[in-house]
């Protein structure tokens, strides 16, 4: 009876790692849900949002300008962030406030990009860091979870002006009240 | 007679055999095939998992971590000490090269999160310092003369660390652990040493 039960202890084993690493590869490989908190990226993601973030994008290198990326924050490896890129590697950064009269402006190193948030009076990011490597990227932010429907979240497009109410009830996230800096 | 009737009759047979036979072959070929699938993806996420939480052989190659690491060495690098935040001065680990997310680095820990490091030469006059922030690690080889590393390029995040390598698997004389760092960057803390 000690042989049955031990057997059958082994074989439950078994099985929950066998599925755990399953579903372990299908977060890894697929991608996740995402509960975000924070005023960061206000209007288009507020506090207590649901978001999927897919991986394929980041394991075939396919990130672009204007996606939201959840990434390992570079301050603290437990913690992750969410934010736009708003620069790849190579591009040119203004790093000058809008009211300043000299215009500052830096290179993206290569490997790394430029994250901002797009509520750019409440975000650390890249203003306040700078550009983080690529390797901390964990996936790419491409739907809204929010009840009763699912919003899907676009690139940026626009580039001034800021977004009204009304663009959330269209059901289609695809501006934000950030102009990209990149030039 | 005979020979029309059995020519006759064979291609029905045939045709009528062909038919069912051909389509239970063909189920039972899709579903081990699917079975097949179904193991590998099985047996390749189980794969997938060890590697990304046991360990993996690694094939180290350049100059940049001499005489401890040579062209060519395969070592053994743990994923546990990254996982449970384990990595102390003085480890060896392989991190994803903040310049190139393809490439991996192979470096010694000189400095965690907060440490003061030593920056200028050994020949200059003024000593230069610099502190290392918050979730970063200052990784440096044990070829000095012939590494790109922290001195170069800066701290990079601890998030960007893969495993940390404790074993030397080949070639089979140096087989074993690895040894302490031959240069003398590692700054003891203040407990250790009885000096700065």
């Amino acid at each position: 009876m000690f042989r049955s039960m031990l057997g059958k202890a082994l074989g439950l084993v078994g099985y929950t790692i066998q599925y755990g690493c399953i579903a372990h590869c299908a977060f890894e490989y697929i991608g996740e849900f995402v509960v975000c908190s924070g005023p960061s990226m206000e209007p288009t993601i507020v506090n207590h949002d649901v978001v999927f973030s897919e991986r394929m994008s980041r394991h075939l290198f396919k990130i672009q300008k204007g996606d939201i990326v959840i990434a390992k924050s570079p301050f603290d490896p437990n913690m992750n962030i969410c934010k736009r890129v708003i620069g790849l590697e190579g591009d040119k950064i203004c790093t000058s406030a809008q009211s300043d009269l000299f215009k500052t402006h830096t290179f993206v190193p290569m490997g790394h990009v430029w994250l901002e948030g797009d509520n750019l009076r409440n975000s650390t990011d890249s203003r306040n860091y700078g550009p983080i490597p690529y390797g901390l990227i964990r996936g790419r932010v491409c739907l809204k979870v929010r009840q009763p429907s699912v919003h899907p979240i676009g690139r940026q497009h626009s580039t001034g002006g800021p977004a009204t109410t009304s663009d959330e009830i269209t059901g289609f996230l695809m501006r934000s009240n950030a102009s990209l800096k990149a030039v």
